[in-house]
């Protein structure tokens, strides 16, 4: 039951999580993705604050403990609950803007900055290093190629990669870690090579550092 | 009263302080009398988003024993540039960079909107921060294996420069070597042997050799560091060869007999971890961060011996006295925790089992230095993963909100005493002349160390005012404090808070009304609480709940308006309405009844009370009830059993759970499927609606409640109803006529019959 209430939110909020692990945990609570964890600065909503407090003090001088609402309840037959009489609002779910509905990424596409990337390390950054990543980034093409990967991780690195291409370090560090938190089963084995990549490539090109939109 | 509550909210946004009492009483003897103490709950690390921080140091009084920070309280000569120290009245040049000052061009320190202030100063070079992996390795497989995640995807949360070391133990103690090349190198330990920080550092070359006769000295500091270098290294030079590392790591290989548990020498691995950090960075912001999956089993600190047969210790046992490691393993921990607070490193407990891990003796690492204590069933679960994910959590600024090596000092005005501080900290035995002979909490102090800080960290402030009885109300008729909080950012940087707070003088005999129309029954509740709670950790449960009633009787005594022996006339105005309801609600809460927990879970409950702020304290004494309906918006209900009915689905927030119930009728719909059915949308709707309020509570809060969705009958309604005011028991259930609500199953006193009871105390002259 909580799985199905929690898909429903997913689509109505576009907030991609999934249930909790219902077979260790008990009471095991929804996964949500690192984005919709992230404070944006707004003020913080706190709607569940108010309380009611039982009225034993206002002077009524009444014994009766506190009335509860006084709602009809409905009968206690399997009565259907009550229809809406005006049209329901529409509940198209939000197109998800990352590009789930879009055609998969070539690896191609993905590889070139990578490598590029990399390459422009070579000078001077040690070997050792440079060729640990470069397994990283085989690993990372095996496992692309062998189907392990799943379709929003070949996107979100699609988009890594075009920031890493415009030299936008922030949002490609921001997508490794996305993709970590996200994804740690699928990407761990690889993505420190990439986190190294896009560290290393920055400390080259230091004054670029604009930030712009990832889904641009 | 509506000025007061204004007054009392401006004053939390400000300065991030709730205080019992707004209106201090002038003597001594009236603020006994009062019986909640004239006290404070105090957010250091506030987040004060709109708050810039001032680059310049802080101005301080010259007398030696006061040097307290220029403040709006203080009055300024701006043509003599002289101002005169609120708290001992010495007169004070400003320094030459103030030699521009007048009334129209003050500093931002002297401005009453800047009672908080932050000051950002140089002090030294700047020291990265140390994050050191203590880890179980006696865990099933599939645990290990999320576990092992878990670590690798925390190495992409941390800070690039931060400093990170990695420690794991079962039977044995391996302390790797972090290195960009070359094969992996571990030092081993044994399990059993218990070595002295001495003899740690030794072992691990972080001492010079001894010669000929000579004690092995400790390195000088830039060589401790550089021989540390091999077991601290930073993340951004270790995290492909530490993510490998960690990605190898295997279960403990020691076979575990039929019958046993597995050998976890728990104790030495923190002895080794702290040993290292104390010989290699003392004063440095540190977190030992402890990953266990069950109790410590062998050597020193072990909570109980590897025969399952033998459980481990409960309630019960230790009632009876029948703990036998308790003690020898609390005073272990003990020793160990104040060894890291002494150096300004904190400790984080993440346990994660189905029975419990020894908390109860390793409390004290997290409750003395700040850390945190993380209790799961597992490290599959998302309730571990997304709460260690938010340990790493920034801010509206991109920074981390954590902070460390924080000290706070407390400084009053002559009327006022400091008698002590409840929350994560240690007394650093700083005398003086604000510090009160009479304790209450961490007392004999006017400095505390909170080696690690959240900006949700809240200390409770007691005082005691010291005025004698019918003395004049001082002159200026405020008394004043000032808090000094000095700590190093995440980034880095050193930085001072200081929060200045002053309130009327009134005198309790021609005043009393306005003292109680001061009164804050949130805060109040809370601070109480926190002594309560405190005073559980030594005294026996029957006699802090005694403590409690008696401190409430009196307070309905002094304050309810009544006649004598006529329990129906007694009234207490709005400004003390609410306060006995909370009470009754802590009473039967899990940190002060131990019934139906482990000692773990009443440890856990108990850590995070005494450190949390008002509003989630207050959720956590009195849990919030929302109730979702077809006949109107979504609102707040009583937490009673009448709340609970067939038509309505309830939300209920206690701060480690959040409970869905779902009325009988509800639920009989649920499972009809009417949600599936296009013209029942708005049953869907309603369905839904919980959860969406539920998600901002479930994607901030720190640790991650666990989620309850359940129904009338489910079994795990118990959640709800074990909270609820059970106005309606077995007992009663006829004799109100109309059932309205469910009735709960307990011989637990209602709120009514609590209330009848403490009337009729109240009112008694027998009293």
């Amino acid at each position: 039951m909580a799985r199905y209430g929690m898909q429903r939110s997913a689509l109505t909020h576009n907030v991609a999580f999934c249930a909790g692990n219902q077979e260790h945990g008990w009471n095991d609570p929804p996964q949500f993705s690192y984005g919709s964890q992230k404070d944006s600065g707004g003020p913080k909503r706190n709607i569940l604050n108010k309380r009611v407090h039982a009225p034993q003090f206002t002077g009524s001088g009444a014994e009766m403990p506190s009335p509860s609402v006084a709602m009809p309840t409905p009968p206690r037959g399997m009565n259907p609950p009550p229809m809406d009489s005006i049209t329901p609002p529409s509940v198209c779910p939000k197109t998800p803007s990352d590009g789930k509905m879009e055609t998969e990424p070539s690896f191609e596409d993905v590889q070139e900055p990578l490598y590029g990337a990399l390459n422009a390390c070579r000078h001077t950054v040690k070997k050792q290093i440079c060729d640990d990543v470069e397994r990283r980034l085989k690993l990372f093409e095996d496992m692309w190629k062998s189907g392990k990967l799943s379709h929003l991780v070949k996107h979100r690195m699609h988009r890594l990669s075009q920031d890493l291409k415009r030299k936008n370090w922030d949002a490609a560090d921001e997508i490794h870690r996305g993709l970590m938190v996200d994804h740690v089963a699928e990407v761990s084995q690889w993505m420190v090579g990439v986190k190294r990549l896009i560290a290393e490539a920055r400390s080259l090109n230091p004054e670029q550092n604009i930030c712009t939109d990832p889904g641009s | 009263m509506a000025t007061y509550q204004e007054f009392i909210q401006q004053n939390e946004d400000r300065d991030g302080v709730r205080c019992s009492w707004n209106l201090w009483p002038s003597s001594r003897l009236e603020a006994t009398r009062l019986v909640v103490p004239v006290s404070c709950l105090y957010t250091p690390l506030k987040e004060r988003p709109d708050l810039p921080p001032v680059q310049y140091e802080p101005v301080l009084c010259s007398r030696a024993n006061c040097k307290a920070v220029l403040n709006p309280l203080c009055q300024v000569d701006f043509r003599a540039k002289i101002w005169a120290c609120n708290f001992c009245f010495q007169r004070n040049s400003f320094p030459p960079s103030y030699a521009g000052i007048s009334e129209v061009n003050q500093p931002a320190e002297l401005m009453p909107q800047f009672s908080t202030i932050e000051y950002i100063v140089q002090r030294g070079p700047p020291t990265p921060l140390i994050f050191l992996y203590v880890v179980d390795t006696c865990l099933e497989e599939e645990d290990l294996q999320a576990l092992k995640e878990s670590l690798q995807m925390s190495l992409s949360l941390l800070p690039p420069n931060a400093l990170v070391g990695l420690i794991t133990f079962g039977r044995m103690i391996q302390i790797h070597e972090l290195s960009c090349e070359g094969i992996a190198k571990s030092y081993v330990f044994r399990g059993t042997k218990e070595l002295t920080p001495k003899q740690i550092q030794e072992m691990l070359g972080l001492m010079k050799p001894a010669t000929s006769g000579q004690q092995g000295k400790p390195l000088a500091p830039h060589d401790a560091a550089a021989a540390s270098c091999i077991f601290l290294q930073p993340v951004q030079a270790v995290d492909m060869n530490l993510t490998d590392l960690l990605g190898e790591l295997q279960r403990d290989p020691w076979p575990v007999p039929q019958g046993k548990r597995p050998l976890r020498s728990t104790g030495i691995a923190l002895s080794i971890a702290i040993g290292l950090l104390e010989g290699t960075f003392p004063n440095t912001g540190a977190r030992v961060m402890l990953f266990t999956g069950g109790p410590p089993t062998q050597g020193p600190g072990m909570v109980v011996g590897d025969e399952l047969k033998t459980p481990i210790r409960s309630w019960h046992d230790i009632q009876k006295d029948n703990a036998r490691h308790l003690k020898k393993a609390t005073k272990y921990y003990e020793a160990l925790a104040n060894r890291a607070a002494v150096n300004g490193h904190s400790v984080d407990i993440y346990a994660c089992a189905l029975d419990q891990t020894g908390l109860l003796e390793m409390k004290c690492l997290s409750n003395l230095t700040g850390g945190h204590i993380v209790m799961g069933d597992s490290f599959n679960t998302s309730l571990f993963k997304q709460t260690f994910q938010r340990v790493f959590s920034k801010d509206y600024n991109g920074e981390f909100r954590m902070a460390f090596g924080g000290t706070l000092e407390v400084k009053t005005s002559r009327e006022l005493k400091i008698s002590g501080a409840i929350g994560p900290c240690v007394s650093l035995n700083t005398k003086g002349p604000c510090v009160s002979d009479n304790e209450m909490g961490v007392g004999g102090t006017c400095q505390w160390k909170i080696c690690s800080l959240t900006p949700a960290t809240t200390l409770a402030m007691y005082f005691e005012v010291v005025n004698q009885h019918n003395a004049p109300v001082p002159q200026g008729g405020r008394g004043a404090v000032q808090f000094v909080t000095q700590y190093q950012h995440s980034n880095t940087q050193r930085r001072i808070r200081v929060t200045t707070i002053a309130r009327n003088w009134a005198d309790a005999q021609s005043q009393i009304q306005h003292i109680e129309s001061s009164f804050d029954q949130e805060a109040s509740a809370v601070l109480m609480a926190r002594l309560g709670v405190f005073r559980a950790f030594s005294e026996e449960g029957p006699d802090v709940l005694r403590w409690l009633d008696r401190q409430l009787i009196r307070l309905c005594q002094k304050f309810g308006q009544f006649n004598k022996d006529d329990q129906n006339s007694f009234r207490l105005s709005e400004s003390l309405s609410l306060y006995p309801q909370f009470m009754f609600h802590l009473r039967r809460s899990p940190f002060l009844q131990v019934f139906n927990n482990s000692p773990d879970e009443s440890s856990y409950y108990r850590h995070h009370f005494v450190r949390q702020d008002l509003t989630q304290s207050l959720i956590m004494i009195q849990p919030i009830l929302y109730s979702y309906s077809f006949y109107g918006p979504p609102e707040p209900v009583l937490l009673d059993s009448s709340s609970i009915l067939p038509d309505r689905i309830l939300l209920m927030d206690t701060f480690f759970q959040l409970v869905i119930y779902h009325g009988e009728t509800i639920a009989q719909w649920r499972k009809a499927g009417y949600q599936e059915m296009a013209e029942y949308e708005n049953f869907k709707q309603l369905l839904q609606a919980p959860l969406d309020d539920a998600q901002e509570i479930l994607q901030t809060r720190f640790p991650m409640p666990r989620y309850i969705d359940t129904e009338h009958g489910g079994s795990q309604a118990r959640f709800l109803l074990s909270k609820v005011n059970p106005s309606q028991t077995h007992n009663n259930l006829y004799a109100w006529g109309q059932e309205s609500g469910a009735p709960i199953l307990t011989d637990d006193v209602s709120l009514q019959v609590f209330m009848d009871h403490l009337k009729k105390l109240a009112v008694s002259s027998a009293a």
